[in-house]
């Protein structure tokens, strides 16, 4: 009660919708943000119920001394996939039920994680570049091939890289990126070289893994609907993956047969 | 590789007149922009390369190339490269302005499509037979070089796609027997390392994760992997040819 009558409902439910949007639009998988939602909301005194649909969530905060409520519609904002927001923000869902912090701390260490510098986008080029690399080893690909699928995934990312930060549609930014991926790995194709396999995994640095993953907990979890839309997503990314693979395949598969 | 010759050899002949038109409209153009970058001789610049582009892409590598099995795909990639430009045309991304810090560096590459043929009359090749400057190699190089020389807003995919074709430059080198290509390589490295500092370590005192010195000596090490990659090819065909 005391803590209910220092932190006003509105202003505590305000912050968790904000916090729980962020969750998922950072890719945190729907059971874990109720989870943690609650949790702040237990901690000061309150009940939070959440309805988490694929653009925006519905959550209500409810006092059940008073009855009083509080009741908001989120959009969820497009962000970019971020395993480090998803551990901290859980952690800091913890911290605030063991230690019992105040709302103003709250959102100060909330802004502190979201604030933070992201991974440099030169550093995840070259990390991918290796990941892509690597796979293409895993499936017997020579020494060539993961010099020219390293290459063709850094060209392809950095595509992707660009047009995404220029707003344009991500269906369309996932069949160009894998077309020109795909494209620069088909010049294997000249070498005697395992072209076949730098050609199929110079595109695999695309495939949501994320989102296949989350959609996968969420069925499994009772979330039918969310998980569903989640794995509907991924799907059409996989179809305009497969649509930019299959224009390069189009083009050069006289010289694979 | 005597078809790879045979069809370097037919392209030579053919289009000889046609080459040289080019390498003149590039030298005028290239002086044009080192007096002074005007919107008329940037968007030349741009429009010069589009069709320098999909002249390599349709008459070297679609028609010319045609007996390779492997055309149709380096020709579209060169359609490719040329699209990039026209983007960049409509976009006016590239901006050409002068850049003094790397004069020398982008001086020797724009000279260097010149020293191919060069180069291959001294292995004892003789014309058409040769490599020449508007081949694909030497039109990188080209391009490379006034990049770097108008490197203060550099379209950074284009490099990338250019860095991607010296690799499999490098190992052309390997497997059809053309050293000439290694002036290619070796150009590639030091121009990869002064666009992607230019392009991302611009901001040094811009928060990031992990730290900028960190990611330059990251980048370092990648262009090392690079050159030792580089030595190790060129050592392997030495012994080779002994």
């Amino acid at each position: 009660m005391d803590r209910q009558s220092q932190e006003k409902l509105s202003e505590v439910g305000e912050f968790i919708s904000e916090y729980s949007s962020h969750m998922i639009g950072c890719g945190v998988h729907t059971s874990r943000v109720i989870r943690s939602a609650k949790r702040i909301a237990d901690t000061f005194g309150y009940v939070v119920n959440i309805n988490v649909y694929q653009k925006t969530i519905i959550l209500t905060v409810l006092n059940p001394i008073s009855h009083e409520h509080y009741s908001e519609v989120k959009d969820i904002p497009n962000l970019p996939i971020s395993f480090e927001h998803n551990s901290r923000l859980s952690a800091l869902s913890w911290e605030t039920y063991d230690k019992h912090l105040d709302l103003s701390t709250l959102r100060e260490r909330y802004k502190q994680i979201i604030s933070a510098p992201s991974v440099h986008s030169f550093f995840v080029l070259i990390l991918v570049g290796i990941a892509n690399a690597s796979f293409c080893q895993l499936f017997g690909g020579d020494a060539l091939s993961m010099g020219i699928v390293f290459s063709a995934t850094i060209t392809g990312l950095f595509l992707k890289q660009q047009m995404t930060a220029a707003g344009i549609n991500h269906y369309i930014v996932f069949i160009v990126s894998a077309f020109v991926a795909s494209l620069c790995a088909s010049t294997a194709l000249i070498f005697d070289t395992t072209s076949e396999i730098a050609l199929a995994t110079s595109v695999l640095y695309l495939v949501p893994g994320v989102p296949l993953i989350n959609g996968v907990i969420d069925v499994v979890e009772g979330y039918v609907l969310t998980g569903f839309a989640r794995l509907v997503k991924a799907s059409l990314l996989i179809v305009c993956i497969a649509t930019g693979l299959s224009f390069t395949l189009l083009l050069v598969k006289d010289n694979l047969l | 590789m005597e078809t790879f010759w045979k069809t370097i050899a037919e392209y030579n002949s053919q289009t000889w007149g046609y080459q040289l038109i080019l390498i003149l409209t590039g030298i005028f153009l290239t002086i044009s922009l080192l007096r002074e970058p005007k919107r008329w001789n940037v968007m030349a610049m741009k429009i010069f390369f589009i069709v320098l582009y999909l002249w390599i892409a349709i008459v070297y590598f679609y028609i010319c190339c045609a007996e390779r099995s492997y055309n149709i795909v380096m020709s579209i990639f060169w359609v490719v490269l040329s699209v990039a430009w026209l983007w960049d045309l409509i976009t006016g991304y590239t901006t050409f302005e002068y850049n003094k810090k790397h004069v020398k560096l982008a001086a020797l590459l724009i000279i260097m499509p010149l020293l191919y043929p060069v180069a291959s009359l001294y292995r004892g090749l003789s014309f058409p037979v040769t490599t020449t400057p508007v081949m694909p190699c030497s039109v990188v190089v080209f391009t490379i070089g006034i990049l770097l020389l108008f490197s203060r807003k550099v379209n950074l995919f284009i490099v990338l796609l250019l860095c991607h074709w010296s690799l499999i430059g490098l190992s052309k080198t390997f497997f059809f027997n053309i050293p000439e290509d290694y002036m290619l390589a070796f150009a590639s490295v030091p121009a990869i390392y002064l666009f992607f500092k230019e392009y991302y370590f611009r901001h040094v005192n811009k928060e990031s994760k992990p730290n900028i010195k960190y990611l330059k000596w990251l980048l370092i090490l990648l262009c090392i992997a690079i050159c030792l990659i580089l030595m190790g090819t060129m050592f392997v065909e030495l012994l080779v040819d002994k």
